[in-house]
């Protein structure tokens, strides 16, 4: 990581995140959290669940990032009452409310993104800003999805990276049972919130226009699960969308490119966070 | 003993290049592989197989439902015992079974079943099946809710068959306003139910609760053993004796003249059956929660090899086939009834690419040469084999 230590003096230790956790009516959610500064509520994708990142720790420097596992995934518990993205939604209005959350920035990467667009759809006035990283959640029949589901572990490496040779960050040796239970458990709740339909709301389209939130849509521009068409079409249809692409890089995004990931994001959210303090006084 | 005989009606002709190009049969294998007039030609061999079948003394004729694979070509096996129950007078018409895990209406399930239980005149058999991995992605249907789905409908068919006013029906996969079955099945309560088992307690246990029969699927011997007790202990400890006749025992069936023949024609049909037929990717037989996270963990640490990298004498030596002379494979069965218990076979003769006329000599033996020794065993009353 020696490329970004530098941008800010002193603080170019990253510390490690604190582990936490919310008792929630319907049960317990694992997150991460770290940093100093306005809210980053960051949602994961398919997979990345109970992982901090390099960058989350590059977020961390200038926002404080919460990073809760989604139900079903990673340490939080099943909240088998759950059964599509419209109760994500209510989920983390309640995991929202429950952290205090003033007004946070929503990052949600590929499913969590899905998540996140639905999240701000739903409470536009609860939301600071809205980064979306390679969304899913839109049905476009002219450009399908890939089949994670149906994929073996090999085929999964060469789908979500430009670079296959980076994937040992994703996939690092050959899982043991525990490891193989984890990650079937993972795609068993993926599978939960997003078979059928697969992976979209075909009502989202016509309800994206509600967000008021500044919004960055960014994609890797070699995206060979989510095609790039999604983001776009996401940015068409928010009314206060910038879009942006990260070159030579898969639909890993952040696991294959984290500095330039972690830069136009931090980028956009001081920006983002700019803007609102100035709206904030001229009140 | 009871012999069913059991037909997959697979599609035998695929191409050369086959084992090199397409990873399965099932859910991507282009239908355009599917030769009109060939296929044609099978369903209507393959029919009359099961209609002879019934001539040659079998007890029960067997089908099944497949989706969007060359493995099994009855997308519908109602309409298959349907084509059966009016050339077909004694034997039971069975249909192992609607995968009502992936049906969308199993209100359609019991009226059908139903009707064919009229159809053959009380002769039908209701299997209720899951439903294999791919045929979620193949229909659509959500694996994470297959457990609820197949559990929801099999109570939802069973009171549509039993009640005799109309009710309500709401279960959180199902919801109906109006149940009111027309026509009622004609067996009292409703026609025998059969399950396959492969290894979950719950399904044991409630095997044994409803008195259905427990079927096995494609395994080791000591594992179908472990299976089969594991029901019978399901059985008496809900303080009710364990009838051998509902543990049917399914294994594939080729029977020559001599052991050497059998070997010879049968080693290429057997190998069909489980390096092609059977050639699935893991994520396409078990999509995320089609297993529960305690049957998975068991799975993993079974150490049960795919069937494609089991050779064709692991194959005969494991219990997953059995091959020979009647002689021999009078034997091998005895032997298997001993260590396994059962009461019911289903063998299933129609293995891969055999040729109509292979099938016809291979049934015939076995009606004329293994039937009849194996006849007397696992019958109720008698005494189960030490073990």
């Amino acid at each position: 990581m020696t490329q970004v230590t530098t941008t800010e003096a002193g603080r170019d230790v990253s510390s490690p995140p604190t582990e936490d956790s919310l008792e929630l009516a319907g049960g317990r959610v694992h997150l991460l959290r770290g940093g100093k500064g306005a809210p980053v509520l960051f949602l994961h994708a398919a997979g990345g669940a109970g992982q901090w990142h390099p960058f989350h720790d590059l977020l961390s420097r200038g926002f404080e990032v919460f990073a809760p596992d989604h139900p079903g995934f990673g340490g939080s518990d099943e909240f088998p009452e759950l059964e599509g993205v419209d109760d994500l939604v209510f989920h983390y209005l309640d995991v929202i409310e429950r952290l205090g959350l003033e007004r946070p920035h929503i990052v949600g990467a590929s499913f969590g993104g899905w998540v996140a667009a639905e999240l701000a759809v739903a409470r536009p006035d609860l939301i600071d800003s809205l980064t979306l990283l390679g969304p899913a959640g839109l049905r476009l029949p002219a450009h399908p999805l890939a089949d994670l589901f149906l994929m073996t572990p090999d085929q999964v490496v060469d789908a979500l990276f430009k670079d296959p040779a980076k994937a040992s960050v994703l996939f690092p040796g050959e899982p043991d049972v525990d490891g193989i239970l984890a990650a079937y458990r993972d795609m068993t709740a993926l599978a939960r919130f997003s078979w059928h339909p697969f992976l979209n709301n075909p009502k989202l389209e016509r309800r994206l226009h509600r967000i008021t939130a500044r919004t960055l849509v960014a994609c890797p521009s070699e995206d060979k699960v989510i095609p790039v068409a999604h983001g776009a079409r996401y940015a068409e249809l928010i009314p206060q969308a910038r879009f942006a692409q990260v070159e030579d890089c898969g639909h890993a995004m952040y696991f294959e490119r984290p500095q330039e990931f972690a830069q136009v994001v931090t980028e956009f959210l001081a920006e983002a966070g700019a803007e609102t303090q100035l709206s904030g006084a001229s009140r | 003993m009871k012999f069913v005989f059991f037909h997959l009606m697979p599609y035998p002709y695929l191409p050369d290049d086959f084992d090199e190009k397409h990873p399965s049969p099932s859910l991507t294998f282009p239908n355009k592989f599917f030769d009109r007039e060939l296929g044609n030609r099978l369903y209507h061999r393959y029919l009359d197989e099961l209609e002879y079948a019934e001539k040659l003394g079998f007890d029960g004729i067997a089908v099944n439902e497949h989706h969007q694979s060359a493995y099994g070509l009855m997308p519908s096996p109602n309409l298959m015992a349907a084509a059966l129950a009016r050339r077909t007078e004694r034997a039971q018409i069975m249909v192992l079974g609607n995968a009502i895990g992936v049906r969308g209406n199993p209100l359609r399930v019991a009226e059908e079943i139903a009707m064919l239980d009229h159809l053959s005149s009380g002769r039908v058999v209701s299997g209720f099946v899951r439903g294999i991995g791919w045929e979620y992605f193949a229909q659509s249907v959500n694996p994470t809710r297959s457990r609820d789905r197949f559990n929801e409908a099999h109570d939802l068919i069973i009171k549509a068959w039993t009640s005799d006013e109309p009710f309500q029906w709401v279960s959180p996969n199902y919801e109906y306003r109006y149940v009111n079955l027309w026509p009622r099945p004609v067996q009292e309560p409703h026609p025998p139910i059969y399950i396959p088992g492969a290894g979950s307690t719950e399904t044991m246990q409630f095997v044994a609760e409803h008195g259905y029969t427990y079927m096995s699927v494609y395994a080791p011997t000591p594992l179908v053993r472990r299976w089969f007790d594991g029901h019978r202990q399901a059985v008496e400890e809900l303080g009710m004796e364990h009838d051998p006749g509902k543990s049917a025992f399914s294994v594939p069936i080729y029977v020559a003249e001599t052991d050497e023949k059998a070997h010879r024609e049968g080693r290429q049909h057997i190998e069909w059956l489980f390096h092609r037929g059977l050639k699935q990717s893991f994520p396409q037989v078990y999509p995320p929660g089609y297993m529960s996270p305690g049957s998975m963990r068991g799975l993993l640490m079974s150490g049960m090899k795919p069937y494609t990298e089991t050779s064709y004498e692991e194959l005969l030596a494991g219990g997953y086939a059995v091959v020979g002379s009647p002689e021999t494979v009078a034997a091998r069965l005895s032997e298997l009834q001993a260590q396994l218990g059962f009461g019911q076979l289903i063998g299933l003769f129609s293995i891969g690419d055999i040729t109509a006329e292979e099938m016809n000599r291979s049934m015939e033996l076995f009606a004329s040469g293994v039937m009849p020794a194996l006849r007397p065993l696992g019958v109720a009353g008698t005494v189960p084999a030490a073990s």
